[in-house]
């Protein structure tokens, strides 16, 4: 029986080495991504590209369901972005209570007919209106159906060859659209590319854009900090080298469109839709054998505001998980599949195995090294080692993290933002790093259960400039 | 190697590396301020040397002597930044005497460097500072392999007319991907006069793979020269040349454009029935108003829709037409009539464009 516990104990403890010795390799792919893409972004001539009509025009897919206190603030901000030739499609979702109508007031709305075919099936859309004062702006008003129904609503209103997916409350940095297209503009096969996505909380907000970059004092927003600048600045970024990236986030990326209605758009049944498109799209690519890249470029930024309590970010974890084992499941056809590349040797199996399972390991690591303690199994050092390469080695990589925000953007310029960043990558392995394993935990249930719940978003909203 | 030892080794490695991340965060937080404190006065005096200049109230070795100050790459910037905001005779000067600045020598030398970012900031600077004198250097970045290199060059030729650099780039524009292949077309039409000549003998090379996007660069220059060739090119077999050329001639009003659109606007493929259907809106002659409201019961949706807003171009007379097919016998034609009707003016500007 010791045997079989030390064992499993071992077996764990290579699990997370192999999985942080991943990580370390995604890292260091990441920093000569990370020093070409800072490159190519110091050189960008952004005047003389506002000046030409080489920009391939946009259209922005801006979902919408009860927002009425924000939405008004939230597309003028978007309607004043710098690119030359873009348009915003706000897509009304049944909302219950007075979007439409603050839309409406805020932008002169007036009725038009339809001028498109409906190329991906929708709930039925009610109205669509244009602004009398924003030539740019398009709203469509729909029955409910969710967030993928509305993005493909939105899609099949859209005139231009990308889209962008932006959610209603995220703050979209002024060049970040022009930032986007650099992928374009260097000529690569482009069929979606992702931006930053960071975290708003706590930072100084002036006419819907983050004017001054902080670090929040709240611990659970903090340590959000550094857990998106890991997973972007070089989770996403090392994936870019090892040609697979899986997310491209919802919040924040930039399609052809073409490709969407190829694959028939958002999937309405999946609780990730991001995901799960982003995995459709390297099937379907590869099944065609259509030359394609689908980067992460670091520079181009939205902000999003982060759930502060314990109860809604577990039930956004829960989801992201549910999402998570929910395509794996649907796309298991691609793992360790040749005929999808990297995509399917490489990341689907990383996904399957380092992300999907992790919790379960982990928990079970925990478990196993408790009772090994107890039965005398293993000992002190063994445990202590276990702890080191899980949670160690975790907050090394979330130091590292914040190291190559250092060197490239360093977006948080005062160095009180900087120290609590630094204290928030160390601390964030303890007690955050176990609530995020309950709550993965807890999605593997629901998915048993075969429970599909959202869970609401209770956002604190922007405050306007105050220091 | 006991539990106990491995545990020390790990332990050791991490504190260690922790240790040396957190002494790499604080030394690059201090390096970079130090850094700022050094340079920031110096962009400052750019600044306002710069704009003193542009008005008249300083002279140009001042202008050199603050550049010279600045490290090379922020210097590149400075004159990127302000190559739009300085007239045109007064930037030649300043072209002209960099020259002879010891920093920009290295800079042009770096066009023969091993590294991309070298050839890259090379390009950048030629971009405004070039001289007929860099031509061959300008060449060579334009075939760079580096698509940030050759994109950054071709932007030379917004200030340097020469018939070596626009042909170079003109070759180029067949084989480039749509969004770099428009950003070239935009620069490049900066030389009209040189890329006009060199298009014309390209036109008539019907049997060139390359035809398509040749045809599409002419459509976009709207020259008058061009509509000859481009009327020739109306029965081509390529689909794609035929949208080109659909497209190019809504932009030269002269009858053999007229005949060739109607021509069109019977084509098999509906891309090229919508564009010609919409280039005859462009130049609303009356006499291709029986043919747009003929088109209006064409099969395809965007075909339709095309020579519905076409229509409204015509004034009273389209107008009537859409009126009557609002009430006629075809229900395409109905629908689409009923829809183009209960457009607004400013969504009818909008599908204009």
């Amino acid at each position: 029986m010791n045997e079989l516990i030390r064992g499993a104990d071992l077996t764990i403890l290579v699990y997370f080495l192999v999985l942080n010795s991943f990580y370390a390799l995604l890292l260091v792919l990441s920093i000569p991504e990370i020093w070409e893409q800072t490159r190519l972004a110091d050189d960008e001539d952004f005047q003389r590209l506002m000046q030409s009509d080489a920009l391939p025009p946009i259209t922005i897919l801006v979902p919408a369901y009860n927002e009425q206190k924000t939405i008004e603030a939230s597309v003028t901000a978007i309607l004043t972005l710098h690119y030359r030739n873009y348009e915003v499609v706000v897509v009304n979702d049944g909302s219950k209570d007075d979007t439409l109508e603050a839309l409406r007031h805020a932008f002169d709305l007036y009725e038009i007919p339809r001028t498109y075919p409906e190329t991906i099936p929708t709930r039925p859309l009610r109205a669509l209106y244009r602004s009398r004062t924003r030539t740019r702006l398009t709203v469509i008003d729909k029955e409910n159906g969710g967030k993928a129904d509305t993005l493909n609503a939105a899609i099949n209103a859209s005139r231009f060859p990308l889209v962008i997916a932006v959610d209603a409350d995220t703050l979209i940095e002024e060049d970040a659209l022009l930032r986007l297209t650099r992928p374009f503009l260097l000529g690569r096969q482009i069929a979606a590319v992702g931006g930053t996505v960071r975290v708003a909380n706590g930072c100084v907000v002036q006419d819907g854009r983050v004017t001054d970059a902080r670090v929040p004092r709240g611990f659970l927003a903090g340590v959000q900090v550094a857990e998106y600048l890991r997973a972007f600045m070089f989770g996403r970024l090392g994936w870019n080298r090892l040609g697979g990236n899986l997310i491209i986030s919802g919040a924040f990326g930039l399609f052809r469109k073409d490709h969407l209605l190829a694959v028939g758009g958002y999937d309405a049944t999946s609780t990730v839709e991001d995901l799960d498109l982003v995995v459709r799209l390297h099937r379907y690519l590869r099944r065609h054998k259509i030359r394609y890249e689908i980067p992460f470029i670091p520079d181009p930024v939205a902000w999003t505001e982060v759930p502060e309590t314990l109860r809604v970010l577990g039930r956004q974890r829960e989801r992201w998980q549910r999402g998570l084992v929910a395509a794996m499941w649907r796309y298991r056809g691609m793992l360790f599949n040749p005929r999808y590349g990297r995509v399917g040797l490489i990341a689907v199996p990383f996904y399957t195995f380092g992300e999907m399972f992790a919790p379960l390991v982990e928990v079970f690591g925990y478990a196993i090294t408790v009772v090994g303690l107890a039965a005398g199994a293993v000992n002190v050092s063994f445990a202590l080692l276990f702890v080191l390469v899980a949670w160690g080695y975790g907050m090394l990589l979330s130091l590292w993290a914040v190291v190559l925000e250092e060197v490239s953007f360093r977006r948080y310029r005062r160095v009180s933002d900087l120290a609590r960043l630094v204290l928030f990558a160390t601390l964030e392995n303890f007690g955050y790093r176990q609530c995020g394993v309950w709550w993965r935990l807890r999605a593997f249930l629901s998915v048993w259960r075969r429970k599909h719940v959202w869970g609401d978003m209770t956002r604190k909203g922007f405050e306007p400039a105050t220091k | 190697m006991t539990a106990l030892h491995f545990l020390a080794v790990v332990a050791l490695a991490q504190g260690i590396l922790l240790a040396a991340l957190l002494i790499l965060i604080v030394l690059n937080r201090w390096f970079r301020l130090r850094r700022r404190a050094r340079i920031h006065p110096r962009r400052l005096a750019v600044e306002g040397v710069m704009q003193r200049w542009a008005l008249g109230q300083t002279a140009l070795g001042v202008v050199l002597v603050q550049l010279a100050r600045l490290p090379v790459p922020l210097a590149v910037d400075a004159l990127v930044t302000w190559s739009a905001r300085v007239p045109g005779d007064r930037w030649r000067q300043l072209a002209g005497a960099l020259e002879r600045e010891w920093w920009a020598r290295i800079i042009r030398s770096n066009s023969r460097s091993a590294r991309w970012w070298k050839r890259l900031e090379c390009a950048r600077f030629l971009s405004v500072a070039a001289t007929p004198g860099d031509t061959s250097r300008v060449l060579k970045l334009l075939r760079d392999p580096h698509p940030a290199v050759h994109i950054a060059a071709v932007a030379t030729l917004e200030r340097l007319q020469s018939g070596a650099l626009a042909t170079a780039a003109l070759e180029r524009l067949p084989s480039l991907a749509p969004t770099v292949s428009s950003y070239y077309a935009a620069m490049l039409r900066r030389s009209r006069a040189v890329v006009v000549q060199l298009l014309l003998p390209k036109l008539r090379r019907t049997d060139d793979p390359a035809l398509p996007r040749f045809a599409e660069f002419a459509a976009r220059l709207q020259e008058p020269v061009l509509r000859e060739p481009l009327t020739a090119l109306a029965a081509h077999g390529d689909g794609e040349v035929r949208v080109q050329v659909a497209r190019g001639l809504g932009s030269l009003p002269h009858a053999a454009s007229l005949a060739a659109l109607t021509r069109l606007m019977a084509d098999a493929l509906w891309p090229v029935r919508a564009q010609a259907a919409r280039s005859l809106g462009m130049l609303a002659d009356p006499a291709s108003l029986a043919g747009l409201c003929a088109i209006l019961r064409d099969p395809d949706w965007w075909v339709r829709l095309r020579a519905g807003l076409a229509l409204t171009r015509f004034g009273a007379a389209g107008r009537n037409a859409l009126l009557e097919a609002d009430v006629g016998a075809d229900a395409n034609a109905r629908n689409m009539a009923h829809l183009v009707l209960g457009l607004s003016p400013q969504a009818l500007a909008e599908y204009a464009t």
